[in-house]
């Protein structure tokens, strides 16, 4: 069939009969096989959130280790070599396999359902984006169990991570686990773009997106144009290791501080790649919360747009300590300071929204209250950081420790904890327990404060990063155990939190399509989702769509129900532009994602894994892109044979 | 769900589109930004690294050979015109024309592709020589693994258009394809001027 039939009223004919071919069209193949050649952007998403989560609980569960470890003076859980690959393993794992993918795992389940699309632009690319970044998350994980886990932090500076102090493999998992992940990142960035920009319901013109999609459609820019150069740099890492490159070794003229560069050209703005999706979360909450549309709708995209933009011009403020020209360092001081402006009025905004609105006080609200607290903590020490002098006395010390976990905790785990409360009745049809929540909102509050704010005292006393244990003498025992009671706490409400999931999954109260009376498209379908996501793909007239019309949502018909038909629109306006087929389900990018890593794996031991995985990978991608099985029906052939 | 009322109907929307019309046109597009931020890392690291050096290429190396990367810079300046032609032939669908076209780019292809192994010679320093070394012959695979692609998806394109059956939308891939192609010849000409050319007056 093609478009459904219509009665004069222009209501189709029998909406059921159209979901049924819709449903027979989209749904995924039943069993094992069908699961593994998904390309369904809500299969993959919900695996990509709960493999990000389990990451989340590992890097957690070291976090615990190492707290153990601090909690008194020479105390003896973790060795000297243990606890590099303790703290190392943490921050990779936080970085790298839960942060960013988190939220591009959100991004990739909800951008779709919110502009009113099918699915995302590249379904397949999508499921590759996830093979690799669990490939990758697998290979660090195994090679920490072999006692070959990286041991020279997150950022693994030269020389230290050079060939000469480090021999062995383990930099070389960091190096190729790294890759792994920017892979990943880099195609759900390329499939975000896309999908916001060619994808979105007709009417929904840029001003009309909702924050949250402009806060992916930010990040997905950032990090275009930020993970190429970690990317670049370990790959340059890995061949100092591999073949005897000189990039960073200055005995031949390479230059150490040059990993620093393209290092933060990267990892500063993958501070805002991390915090600017959890942006659009806390104005999803907020206008739900308040009943009523974030105030200043202009200003915050522009402050989203902004901090994209300014994120790019502070990595050198990572570097105060390596003896940079003095107006070199101004400028980074001047560039540090300018981007509160745009992160200030977004706080202005939500709190302008909230003091005109009636605000309820759920539980994804709470985790919104906690997070601006939170970072705003962290902003003023950031904001101290960008003195050089004061830099200069704290640098490497437990008040950095202290200023970025109140930024990444609370610029992120909170917002994402929030997140997680708002949208699980969409994703799983049932609400999570409201009472348990609130348990498990003070618990990480008020252990995450007890955790880390003693860390900027330790750190105002001297006490250093990275050292797996301290004499009792140096009178920092005290605040220590202060510190692990407050990990104590925060173990326990994440455990509560799982707990809580595990339960609603099971027996929470039945969800129903819109339980917040929420203002945004996907609330406007069922919980969870059908396949196909719309039975009609919805015409928006205004930023709010669910509240503008409490009944009736406008739709176009027209787009075939026994193929895979999606509709484009034009970029600014979002008029209907023409309709494009999606493939099928395909084991394809799963085989592709295999030759990948069997390229990176073996090029840690040997070069010649580039002579064999090429082929391999070439190969795979020739099968992913070759027309299988073709129906003839809706396009027209230009000849049948050669 | 919540109830409908259909405000219009989009069944005679095109099916096959060109260009920013098109969403894998968007897609080359992003993949085109990242490689090239990757070729520009390399050039950001070439410069970076030159300040450590009294003299550009360093004592004891001589400068680059230049008779083969100049006929390859030319070649991927001349290649843009059979690809331009199945661009122009693929919108106004004209099989045979694309067929032509491609199967000319697909030698070419080939040809480059071999003469990036010369081009490896003609640095005149291996990569494990010194700072210098290394960033040159970084510079040239991170192009090269550019080239290797266009090379397998043109040739697999080539392939298709003669074996056959051929849809519209394989000819809007087509002029994807050469989108790709446009980038990755005309990023080498700035890349050649740096690795090749430049030792000669910096």
């Amino acid at each position: 069939m093609s478009a459904p039939s219509r009665t004069d009223a222009g209501r189709p004919a029998d909406d059921d009969a159209v979901r049924r071919q819709l449903d027979e069209t989209w749904r995924q193949a039943p069993g094992i096989w069908g699961w593994l050649s998904s390309v369904d952007h809500k299969s993959i998403g919900k695996r990509y959130i709960v493999t990000a989560m389990v990451f989340f609980i590992l890097g957690g569960l070291e976090a615990g280790v190492m707290r153990a470890q601090l909690a008194r003076p020479e105390n003896s859980v973790l060795g000297p070599d243990a606890y590099n690959q303790f703290f190392t393993m943490h921050g990779m794992t936080m970085m790298f396999l839960f942060a960013v993918p988190v939220v591009t795992a959100v991004g990739l389940y909800l951008v779709p359902l919110m502009i009113g699309a099918r699915n995302v632009a590249f379904p397949r690319l999508n499921a590759y984006g996830y093979w690799v970044y669990l490939a990758g998350g697998l290979f660090l994980y195994i090679s920490f169990f072999l006692n070959t886990g990286p041991d020279t932090g997150w950022f693994s500076y030269v020389p230290l991570a050079g060939p000469e102090f480090s021999p062995g493999k383990r930099v070389d998992v960091y190096a190729q686990s790294i890759t792994f992940t920017e892979i990943a990142a880099l195609v759900a960035a390329v499939e975000l773009i896309v999908t916001i920009f060619k994808n979105r319901a007709p009417g929904m013109t840029l001003n009309r997106m909702p924050l949250f999609v402009w806060a992916m459609l930010v990040q997905a820019f950032m990090v275009l144009f930020a993970m190429p150069w970690v990317a670049t740099a370990t790959q340059l890492l890995a061949m100092d290791r591999l073949v005897a490159t000189h990039f960073f070794n200055p005995a031949e003229g390479g230059d150490a501080l040059l990993w620093q560069h393209l290092f933060w050209f990267f990892g500063h703005p993958e501070v805002y790649i991390i915090l600017t999706p959890a942006l659009g979360f806390v104005s999803m909450i907020v206008a739900t919360f308040t009943r009523g549309p974030v105030f200043g709708y202009p200003a915050m995209v522009l402050s989203l747009l902004s901090i994209g933009f300014l994120s790019f011009g502070l990595w050198v403020h990572h570097m105060f300590a390596t003896g940079l020209p003095q107006l070199g360092q101004s400028f980074f001081t001047a560039a540090s300071m300018m981007i509160t402006v745009p992160s200030g009025i977004q706080i202005f905004c939500w709190i302008a929204t909230i003091w005109s609105g009636r605000p309820r006080f759920s539980v994804p609200f709470l985790f919104v209250l906690g997070f601006v607290v939170l970072f705003v903590i962290g902003g003023v020490t950031g904001v101290m950081f960008a003195s050089v002098s004061f830099d200069q006395q704290v640098h490497d010390t437990y008040f950095v420790v202290a200023h970025f976990h109140y930024v990444l905790i609370g610029g992120s785990v909170f917002p994402l904890l929030g997140a997680f409360y708002y949208w699980f009745p969409k994703i799983t049809g049932r609400m999570l327990d409201e009472r348990l929540g609130r348990w498990n909102f003070w618990l990480v509050f008020v252990g995450v404060n007890l955790t880390f704010f003693p860390m900027h005292q330790l750190g105002l006393d001297g006490m250093p990063r990275r050292v797996y244990t301290y004499l009792a003498g140096t009178g920092w025992g005290r605040l220590n155990l202060l510190a692990t009671a407050g990990a104590v706490l925060v173990v326990l409400g994440v455990l509560l939190f799982v707990i809580n999931v595990a339960r609603s999954l099971r027996r929470g109260v039945r969800a129903g399509d819109d339980p917040w009376a929420a203002d945004t498209l996907e609330w406007a379908t069922t919980s969870p989702p059908p396949p196909y996501n719309f039975t009609y793909i919805p015409v928006v007239e205004s930023g709010s769509p669910l509240w503008e019309r409490s009944e009736e949502l406008a739709a176009v018909s027209g787009l075939r129900t026994d193929v895979r038909d999606v509709l484009v629109t034009t970029l600014l306006d979002a008029r209907p532009d023409s309709l494009h087929r999606h493939p099928p389900p395909s084991i394809w990018p799963l085989l592709a994602a295999v030759a990948t890593t069997i390229l990176f794996v073996t090029l840690i031991f040997t070069p010649w894994g580039a002579v064999i995985g090429t082929p391999l990978l070439l190969l795979t991608l020739l099968g992913w892109g070759w027309p299988h099985g073709r129906d003839h029906r809706e396009q027209r052939m230009v000849e049948q044979t050669g | 769900m919540r109830p409908t009322r259909i405000v219009a109907d989009v069944a005679t929307l095109p099916r096959t589109v060109f260009g920013h019309r098109s969403l894998m046109w968007w897609g080359t597009l992003g993949f085109i930004v990242i490689e090239g931020s990757t070729l520009f890392i390399c050039v950001a690291s070439y410069f970076y690294l030159r300040r450590n050096f009294s003299t550009w290429p360093p004592e004891h190396v001589f400068r680059p050979a230049l008779v083969v990367p100049t006929l390859q810079a030319a070649l991927m300046l001349l290649s843009n015109i059979p690809m331009r032609w199945a661009d122009r032939a693929s919108t106004r669908m004209d099989i045979r024309g694309v067929r032509l076209a491609f199967l000319i780019c697909s030698v070419l292809a080939v040809i480059m592709t071999v003469l990036r192994w010369f081009e490896f010679q003609s640095l005149n320093v291996r990569w494990d020589s010194n700072a210098y070394g290394s960033v040159a012959w970084a510079t040239l695979t991170a192009h090269g693994t550019l080239l290797l692609l266009e090379t397998a998806e043109t040739i697999a394109f080539t392939v298709l258009l003669f074996k056959g059956p051929i849809e519209d939308r394989d000819l809007a891939g087509a002029s994807d394809n050469a989108l790709y192609w446009y980038f990755m010849s005309g990023v080498w000409i700035p890349l050649y001027v740096v690795v090749f050319l430049s030792p000669y007056f910096m």
